[in-house]
């Protein structure tokens, strides 16, 4: 759905996305990771025929970005990193100029903007000035603007900044409910979104592409993954049972008020089903059990050279 | 060019939001009534000197000549304060992200702005209108030459507002484009008594009659005398067209570099 064969930009002299290339495939949802600075604006930009490479190609839905900017645009919503909002308009009205905007012909335009209202959560302040909102309503009226049209291809400049974690959640099960019927390339610079989110990632760092991959493969690209489970009784049994299991490689108890124990093992699902099995038949009254995205974490931060110190 | 549609619709909206628009107006016209009310004066004593049979040559049509000319020269100071946010301000807010990545022609989005700012000065001279009729009820001004007067007015209107919307596409400070669509447009009136003294021969060019000819001024007089000659209808014509047009590049350009 979207392709992107050596992509650069040069401002001035300076480079921000140096040989950048990727492929989306259509349904996919892919997450741009990147530390600020990294150049996921500038390409999504270049996606967006907002700007033009300094040279590369990029193609969305078959038609390329430079070429055939219009038939590019009219199958994308974008969501930019400021969203694009008039003060001075209500909420309805700014929908409504954006749906003209986006050729949606007149019939369908009041059903249209409602669905997208009811979507984005804005049933409430349709009736405000848009000047008057609150950042996070700001940016969800953006993402209104991005929805409205039910575009292919969506592009999403960090949708989730300056929400509150209600609407942060709300937002990615909004993302998710769209895998397979729209292709999303999303920007951030926070790991466990990607990870709750997406379905691949690209990991870009001053400019360049260090990896990308899927997240099933990425979580294991340590190797092992770590699961925190929580018991109510703590016993030898259950760590001995848990070392037994096939493809665990290490499992440490803590006990400081809660009894927890964390198992390193190899990043399987199945492993995940068989430890829980092992902890209930061993009657330790099971409380919780999560995987800690540790592995994921890792692995970014040595990809991007960061230094930050991880427990 | 529904897209057009589509700009003009909110660009409007956005005008009469916002204080600008009937403060702008507002001045135009309290400036107008001044002006006004000195032609009625000058008209006043006029006709007691006639009246006394010393009447020196000043007819009705030559004041109104007169108002029309300061007329033209004042929206010189007010297009720059409505052709200001056309574009700057798309940019300062980042909405330009937007109309540049929606499926709208570029065409469609320079003649959305240009047209939404051409049919709120023509309101704004419209209004001036009323002066005209205390005219018709108090003497009999020459109908034709107003006539044609609004036509030059119109044509000099959308030759200033292009000139704004170029200078505001070009910036994201209302003020600085504010500032430099003013000095533009006075330069331009300027152009005329500059030429006229200029006699000098550069090259192949008669730099007299040439800046003359660039200046709004001397065409706008034309139409205010009574003369509706198609040279000047084109001067301003291919101003306009020029000034959409190297607009139209520049927000263009946003792609190209
Ligand atoms: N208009 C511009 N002129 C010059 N340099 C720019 C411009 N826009 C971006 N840059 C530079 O290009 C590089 C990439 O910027 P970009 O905005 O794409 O990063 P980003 O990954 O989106 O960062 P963030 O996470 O902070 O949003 C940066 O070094 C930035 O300084
Ligand atoms: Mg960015």
């Amino acid at each position: 759905m979207i392709e992107v064969r050596s992509l650069t930009k040069k401002y001035g002299e300076r480079l921000a996305v140096d040989d950048v290339s990727f492929a989306v495939q259509r349904g996919e949802i892919l997450g741009f990771l990147g530390q600020n600075g990294a150049g996921k604006t500038t390409t999504m930009k270049i996606l967006t025929c907002f700007m033009p490479a300094s040279s590369g190609t990029a193609t969305v839905a078959g038609f390329d970005v430079f070429e055939k900017p219009l038939e590019v645009k009219k199958r994308i919503g974008y969501l930019p990193e400021i969203p694009p909002v008039y003060p001075e308009l209500l909420v309805s009205e700014y929908l409504s100029f954006v749906a003209e905007l986006k050729r949606i012909p007149r019939s369908e335009r009041p059903r249209k903007i409602d669905r997208v209202l009811e979507r984005c959560n804005l049933g409430s302040v349709r009736k405000r000035l848009i000047g008057n909102l609150s950042k996070g309503y700001r940016q969800r009226v953006g993402l209104a603007q991005a929805l409205i049209h039910d575009p292919e291809v969506l592009i999403l400049d960090e949708p989730t900044i300056g929400l509150d974690p209600k609407q942060v959640t709300e937002i990615r099960s909004l993302i998710k409910s769209m895998r397979s019927e729209r292709t999303v390339i999303y920007s951030t610079h926070i790991l466990s979104e990607v990870a709750a989110t997406c379905d691949r990632i690209v990991i870009i760092d001053q400019g360049r592409i260090v990896a990308q991959e899927a997240i099933s493969a990425l979580s294991s690209a340590g190797g092992t993954t770590k699961t925190e489970i929580v018991v109510q009784r703590m016993s030898d049994q259950v760590l001995r049972a848990l070392r037994d299991i096939k493809g665990v490689s290490n499992v440490q108890p803590f006990s400081n008020g809660a009894h927890r124990i964390v198992v390193e093992s190899e990043a399987r699902e199945d492993l995940m089903a068989e430890m829980s099995q092992v902890v209930v038949n061993q009657k330790a009254g099971l409380i919780r059990m999560s995987p800690v995205q540790l592995a994921l974490e890792e692995y970014y931060l040595n990809l991007i050279g960061g230094r930050r110190d991880m427990q | 060019m529904n897209g057009a549609v589509a700009i003009v619709k909110k660009e409007l909206r956005s005008y009469f939001y916002s204080p600008v628009a009937y403060v702008i107006m507002g001045v135009f016209l309290f400036v107008m009534g001044v002006i006004f009310a000195k032609f009625v004066a000058i008209y006043e004593a006029y006709n007691r000197a006639r009246a006394f049979g010393q009447a020196q040559g000043i007819t009705l049509d030559k004041l109104a000549l007169y108002m029309y000319q300061n007329m033209a020269f004042i929206l010189c100071f007010v297009t720059p304060f409505l052709t200001m946010k056309l574009f700057a301000e798309e940019r300062r807010q980042q909405t330009f992200e937007l109309l540049l990545t929606a499926p709208l022609r570029g065409v469609e989005l320079v003649l959305g702005k240009f047209i939404s700012a051409y049919i709120l000065m023509v309101l704004m001279v419209g209004l001036s209108f009323i002066y005209v009729v205390f005219m018709i009820l108090w003497g009999n001004p020459e109908m034709g030459i107003i006539f044609s007067t609004y036509i030059g007015l119109l044509l000099a209107l959308a030759c200033y507002i292009s000139l704004g919307a170029l200078i505001s596409a070009m910036t994201s400070s209302q003020a600085i484009a504010a500032v430099w669509t003013f000095i533009v447009l006075l330069l331009l009136w300027l152009l005329q008594s500059l030429g006229q003294g200029v006699t000098t021969k550069w090259g192949f060019i008669d730099w007299g009659p040439t800046l003359v000819y660039i200046s709004p001024l001397g065409h706008f007089n034309s139409f205010a005398e009574g003369l509706i000659h198609i040279k000047d209808v084109i001067y301003f014509l291919t101003f306009t067209i020029f000034m959409l047009f190297l607009t139209h590049r520049v927000v263009e350009s946003n792609r190209w570099r």
